[in-house]
């Protein structure tokens, strides 16, 4: 015993029982083999046959232990165990296969010693044998779960890359081109697949794949009994193994398979959080394949699910983005097209902007049809144009029902959208389209589509209504205004009424002249304030009142202070402005008042125009203006000329209102002796232009017919007829007889025609001036112009002329001078000449 | 101005013309090319010039030519003008031959005819 009383390790205890040397060399724990240098065994013990099961004959004398090796264990003996046993004596712990009786591998370690002889030549080789069948399969796994950590770290690097990319992922698309590279690296496998849920056309729609598709590369219906939409229902990941596997259940993928060389197939569903009604909220699926059969491990199957989920959030996400960016472009778009339809007021120009607004941006081709008038009215765009006669049946039952068509399941054209153009109630027509490539469906789109068409067709009907009103009032204020002006020999009245440029409603501007007895002429001129069929109906209603006012007691301050009261009744007629004037034919006196209305502006046969301040109050009604109504008498000399005018002839945006006054008075008083005929018109021309803002109304009173007509005309073809208009309502003033005049005309005529045709040959801005007097006996008329008389050798045309003048005329005398030529003749009024 | 001032029919077998309005300096060159490119393959022509209130030197000039060139075809050629009025009486002032004026349109149109 030992000093602490434990067993004395230096003494070699004795066993209980007697240890027989052979009996512990044939059994003990391990095998022994002795064998000669050329490894020929010649020992071996019981220990070892019991482990390898062959019989102590078949191996002592007959093998070498090498031949007991793996054909790999066999070469590291020859290149490695042998020549290290040469070399350093002994070996330990090589690691060898033996192979067994039965062919079974008996994993091994092999601890070799080599004994010499005296003369240090190999002698023996002793070499004990360890079983190491468990040691091995730890080692065996150790090395697969070090694999294993490999893979899964491989894979959850791929998976923390993919997730860092989706994150940057905002559309659809991208999330799946994201996706679809995952399983090339993260698993090995051959190719990918992505198809995405689109709830709209109740499809999987195949947006992605990497290698080539093993499941097919195509859309497939939602109802399909695909493998990828039976995935896409159930929500589970579906593994499929093998070929045969594939063969059970899905056979078109087996011929898939068997086709493109897969042997393995993964279907992962792509899944968001779960839906309202519980199930996986499934928005698309991703496929997978593989070449050699492939098991997926748990740990696997769980990075594939991980990938399934990240990839259903990012693709939840990235709808929502889409949604909300549509909704929000959606948005805009409406509010710009509302804004852009207001720009145009008129029907069809409305129709054709919406038509504008609409392709290519939402469709590729659109119509608007619309219910107006016996033809309808169209305006289309784009292409390709569906089939007309089907069209034409879906518009009907479109326009009868009320109801939108977003498809035609029936027709050609399934993707072309019907939509009614509502307004009150009331379909005022349709709005078809072919919605634009890369766009949702139109039944997808039906809340904008809705709202599109019910813009429209606000925007439309306010047109149409527009438009009616503007025809009404125009034909309104046409028949108003067409009465014919009354004339005698005493006055001429002639006027002009320019409607306001372009697509402006017409004003309730408006002019008329009336005999309010034998002697007494009335001439008005107004402006009533608004525009379009209020206006215009106003207009009318005053300008009946007018003329039914108009007495020859009442003059023009009574006529204005009854026209106050009426205005109280009619209170559309409030502000509008009138300027009246009453002219005595016996006296040439004129009375005239101005309710508001600018003034009117007179031309004497002498002297500079002037504008007649004087008989000014407020407008009619006004409650600001000067209610006292008055009135201011002048004479007008015979051969006078009054204009009465509405603002628009001076007002103008660009000019101040003072310009105005002083350009018409200049522009009047050029045209002093001008012809009457298409005197306002001229003005009009002049001082406000075709594109203007406002109605014009002018009407130009010529008084008194005198003894002499004088006129300046331009050396213009045209402005023959003007003179000869005058000419011949002077002649008429005067009653000359028919033939007479007619002969004066032509003499006239023919005069006038030679000075601008010869006389002013050369000189396109000369003037001719004309002057008529009658008396009682005969008329006389000279033309005088300051051209060049040029004598044209057989001008035949001239000499006919003169020879006309000759023949028509008593007297005919023509004076050729430096200064221009000068025609004066001279015919007898009595028939019998 | 013209399209109103001209027009043109067929009466019969002839070429019927109408002149309405004035004729003067202004339109008649115009007014006369319109005619010939009307009648340039007529059997026979008649202008109707009763409701023309007033012809000119010019307007007298493009008949004579008209008649004129018609005259060198062969085309019959007749000058519709009334009882009265202003075409027939300057066309009687210029001393147009009197086959060439007719005062009804329809008995002109049958002597064309024969």
């Amino acid at each position: 015993m030992s000093d602490d009383g434990g067993p004395d390790a230096s003494r070699e205890l004795a066993s209980p029982w007697e240890e027989d040397p052979d009996e512990l060399y044939e059994h003990a724990p391990c095998g022994y083999l002795t064998m000669l240098p050329d490894g020929t065994i010649i020992r071996v013990n019981e220990t070892f046959l019991a482990w390898t099961g062959y019989p102590r004959s078949g191996l002592v004398g007959r093998l070498r232990f090498r031949d007991l090796l793996t054909p790999g264990g066999q070469r590291y003996h020859e290149t490695h165990y042998a020549p290290l046993l040469e070399m350093q004596d002994d070996v330990h712990e090589v690691a060898f296969d033996v192979v067994c009786a039965d062919g079974r591998r008996l994993p091994t370690l092999v601890d070799s010693v080599l004994g010499r002889d005296p003369a240090g030549l190999p002698q023996v080789i002793r070499t004990t044998v360890f079983n190491a069948t468990e040691r091995r399969s730890y080692e065996m796994k150790l090395l697969a779960a070090r694999r294993a950590a490999e893979a899964s770290e491989r894979q959850v690097r791929v998976l923390q890359q993919i997730v860092a990319e989706l994150a940057a992922a905002p559309t659809e698309v991208e999330v799946a081109e994201t996706v679809v590279r995952a399983p090339e690296p993260a698993f090995g496998a051959a190719d990918a697949t992505i198809w995405l849920v689109d709830p709209d056309r109740d499809q999987l729609t195949a947006v992605a794949c990497a290698g080539p598709a093993v499941a097919g590369y195509d859309d497939v219906p939602w109802n399909s009994s695909r493998p990828v939409a039976e995935v896409a229902r159930r929500g589970d990941l579906h593994v499929i193994g093998t070929v045969a596997e594939a063969e059970q259940h899905f056979p078109e993928l087996a011929a898939t398979m068997r086709r493109t060389g897969r042997s393995t197939v993964v279907l992962l569903p792509l899944t968001a959080a779960p839906s309202d009604d519980g199930g996986p909220d499934v928005l698309g699926v991703l496929a997978f394949g593989f070449a050699e059969p492939r098991e997926l491990t748990d740990s696997e199957l769980r990075v594939v699910r991980l990938l399934g989920h990240q990839a259903g959030q990012a693709l939840d996400r990235a709808r929502l983005y889409d949604d909300a960016r549509r909704r929000e472009d959606r948005a805009a778009f409406l509010a710009e097209t509302t804004r852009a339809l207001d720009e145009v007021h008129r029907l069809l120009p409305r129709a054709h902007r919406l038509i504008d607004r609409v392709v290519p941006e939402v469709a590729e081709w659109a119509a608007v049809r619309l219910a107006v008038g016996a033809a309808g009215l169209l305006a289309d765009a784009g292409s390709p144009a569906p089939d007309p006669e089907r069209l034409a049946e879906r518009v009907v039952a479109v326009a009868a029902t009320g109801e939108a068509q977003l498809t035609d399941a029936e027709g050609a054209d399934p993707d072309v959208a019907v939509l009614p153009l509502c307004s009150r109630g009331r379909v005022l027509g349709t709005l078809a389209l072919r919605m634009a490539p890369g766009r949702r469906t139109a039944a997808a789109e039906s809340v904008f589509l809705t709202d599109l068409a019910d813009r429209a067709g606000l925007a439309l009907e306010n047109a149409r209504l527009y438009e009616q009103e503007r025809a009404i009032a125009r034909t309104l204020q046409r028949s108003l205004l067409a009465d014919k002006m009354p004339r005698d020999s005493r006055f001429a009245v002639e006027t002009h009424y320019q409607a306001a440029g372009r697509d402006l409603e017409v004003g309730g501007d408006w002019f008329d002249a009336f005999l309010i007895t034998g002697d007494k002429l009335g001439v008005v001129i107004g402006d009533v304030v608004g525009r379009g069929i209020d206006a215009a109906t106003t207009m009318g209603q005053l300008r009946s009142a007018i003329r039914a006012l108009a007495s020859a007691e009442a003059g023009p301050a009574g006529l204005l202070e009854r026209l106050d009261r009426f205005v109280d009744r009619v209170e559309s007629a409030r502000m509008a402005t009138v300027a009246y004037a009453e002219v005595d034919l016996a006296t040439a006196e004129m009375t005239y008042a101005c309710a508001g209305h600018v003034p009117p502006l007179l031309v004497e046969p002498t002297g500079t125009p002037r504008y007649l301040l004087d008989g000014r109050s407020g407008a009619l009604g006004s409650r600001a203006g000067r209610a006292e109504r008055v009135e201011h008498q002048i004479r007008l000399p015979v051969g006078s000329r009054l204009l009465l005018f509405t603002d628009g002839l001076i007002e103008r945006r660009d000019r101040p209102i003072d310009r105005g006054f002083e350009m018409l008075a200049r522009e009047y008083a050029s045209r002093r002796d001008a012809p009457l005929e298409g005197l306002p018109a001229g003005l009009a021309d002049i001082l406000v232009g075709v594109d203007h803002a406002d109605d014009v109304c002018l009407l130009c009173l010529a008084l008194g017919t005198d003894d002499k007509l004088e006129r300046t005309i331009p050396a213009d073809p045209l402005q023959i007829a003007l003179l000869r208009k005058d000419l011949r309502g002077w002649l008429a003033s005067h009653d000359v007889e028919p033939e007479c005049g007619q002969a004066v005309l032509l003499a006239t005529s023919e005069a006038a025609g030679n000075a601008v045709e010869h006389g002013y040959r050369d000189n396109p801005l000369g003037t001719v001036e004309v002057t008529a007097t009658i008396s009682d006996d005969a008329i006389e008329v000279r033309v005088a112009d300051h051209g060049v008389w040029r004598s044209a050798p057989g001008d035949l045309a001239r000499g006919r002329g003169l020879q006309l003048i000759r023949q028509v005329m008593d007297e005919v005398n023509i004076v050729r001078g430096a200064s221009g030529t000068t025609v004066t003749m001279r015919r007898a009024r009595r028939a019998d000449r | 101005m013209n399209e109103q001032q001209v027009s043109f029919a067929k009466l019969g077998d002839a070429d019927l013309v109408r002149l309405v309005g004035e004729i003067d300096l202004a339109n008649a060159p115009s007014i006369g090319r319109e005619i010939i490119a009307h009648t340039a393959a007529a059997g026979a022509v008649l202008i109707d010039l009763t409701m023309v209130s007033f012809l000119d030197s010019a307007g007298v000039r493009l008949l004579d030519s008209l008649v004129g060139d018609l005259d060198d075809l062969g085309t019959p050629i007749r000058l519709v003008v009334g009882e009265s009025g202003p075409a027939r009486m300057t066309l009687k002032l210029c001393a147009f031959r009197d086959d060439l004026l007719a005062t009804d349109l329809d008995r002109a149109a049958a002597d064309l005819a024969c």
